[in-house]
């Protein structure tokens, strides 16, 4: 129940990191706007890595959250144990990132926020699967 | 049929997902193409047809650089504390040195209020030196000093020094700041603003029609000027 939870918050995270980067890309998030605020967040340069958009790279990891949380709803063993690994490295990313709005750039983005708040659900929810019982390998049946 | 549910799920995600992604990465490079081809040829058939001739005119008489009856006009939306406002201001002034009388540039207040704390308060200084005729003077300095003041907690002595620079009479801005006529100013701009819906900040209206922020950077703003002077000509 939890993981259909994890899968679901995983679409939303998806979603959320496909707009950042599709504003990443266009440039559209370059200017000001009335209600999102500035794009101290994305266009300063931790917003990329080697030239990836750290929004795609978001995107790729809700992806593979959502994949996994998916195949752990339907009682594969393994997906489970690195959708933890997986969520852990995002949860922690998501702390690092958060700490360079705050005190590096010194500005928020909503939309960046909004994927921080979906990782923290994320972290929570699979901690709490974590603490219930499996059920029985679907790999092995 | 169940075994293979989570894998039809995760794959119809994905294509949805790069689907949709595809999707919105390509309509907006797609629409200013199509719209700046018929555009020309448009502004060249009426000139009247012009939707800078909205309802909502705007502080009167507006800031503006250059003869205003300059074949291309220029209305720029800003906010002095907007960090790529400041970044468009160069390209501006490159734009008025070279195309000199047959550009005209104006200037709209849009201080986005909740987003930047000192964007009001700079509004209001460069309204208050355009009071003392200074306006384009106090707007050079506040965007060209931006990051100096910025982050500052109280920016009223740092606006207060730009004026002495630019040789106002202090006490006489100091009074100006919070004048009827500034607010009003403002509120003007804002209106205009709100009738032609502008979102952002930098909103640039060439002839009237919004130019693409992606158009921005100097070599393609200079391309559509001419564009706008070709058709003039004709």
């Amino acid at each position: 129940m939890f993981y259909v939870a994890a899968a679901l918050v995983s679409l939303l995270g998806l979603a959320d990191a496909i707009y950042l980067t599709v504003e990443h890309i266009s440039g559209r998030s370059v200017r000001c706007m009335i209600l999102s605020g500035c794009s101290e967040v994305l266009s300063s340069p931790y917003a990329t890595i080697r030239g990836v958009p750290l929004a795609l790279i978001g995107a790729a990891s809700y992806f593979m959250a959502f994949s996994l949380a998916t195949l752990a709803a339907f009682g594969y063993h393994l997906a489970a144990k690195l959708l933890i690994a997986l969520v852990t490295l995002m949860f922690l990313t998501t702390l690092w990132l958060l700490y360079l709005q705050a005190f590096v750039i010194g500005s928020f983005c909503q939309f960046c926020l909004l994927s921080a708040a979906l990782t923290l659900i994320l972290t929570a929810l699979v901690a709490i699967a974590l603490r219930q019982k499996l059920p029985p390998d679907k790999v092995f049946d | 049929m169940k075994r293979y549910l989570p894998f039809v799920i995760i794959i119809l995600v994905l294509v949805v997902a790069l689907g949709a992604g595809w999707y919105l990465t390509r309509t907006p490079a797609e629409s200013p193409a199509a719209s700046t081809a018929p555009s020309a040829a448009r502004s060249s058939a009426s000139p009247t047809a012009n939707r800078s001739a909205s309802n909502e005119p705007g502080a009167l008489p507006p800031h503006t650089i250059g003869p205003p009856d300059a074949p291309v006009t220029l209305e720029e939306f800003g906010d002095f504390e907007c960090p790529p406002c400041a970044l468009l201001h160069p390209v501006l002034k490159t734009m008025e040195r070279e195309f000199g009388p047959r550009l005209q540039v104006i200037f709209r207040e849009f201080p986005l209020v909740p987003t930047h704390p000192h964007a009001l308060a700079a509004a209001r200084a460069a309204e208050a030196a355009g009071l003392q005729r200074k306006f384009w003077e106090m707007h050079d300095l506040l965007y060209e000093n931006q990051k100096a003041w910025h982050d500052a907690f109280d920016v009223r002595p740092i606006f207060e020094s730009y004026a002495t620079r630019i040789g106002l009479d202090l006490e006489q801005f100091r009074k100006d700041n919070t004048n009827e006529i500034v607010e009003r100013r403002i509120f003007l701009d804002g209106k205009r603003a709100h009738a032609l819906g502008v979102k952002g900040t930098p909103t640039v209206f060439l002839n009237g029609r919004e130019v693409p922020f992606e158009s921005l950077a100097p070599e393609k703003l200079r391309v559509l000027i001419n564009v706008e002077l070709a058709g003039a000509q004709k």
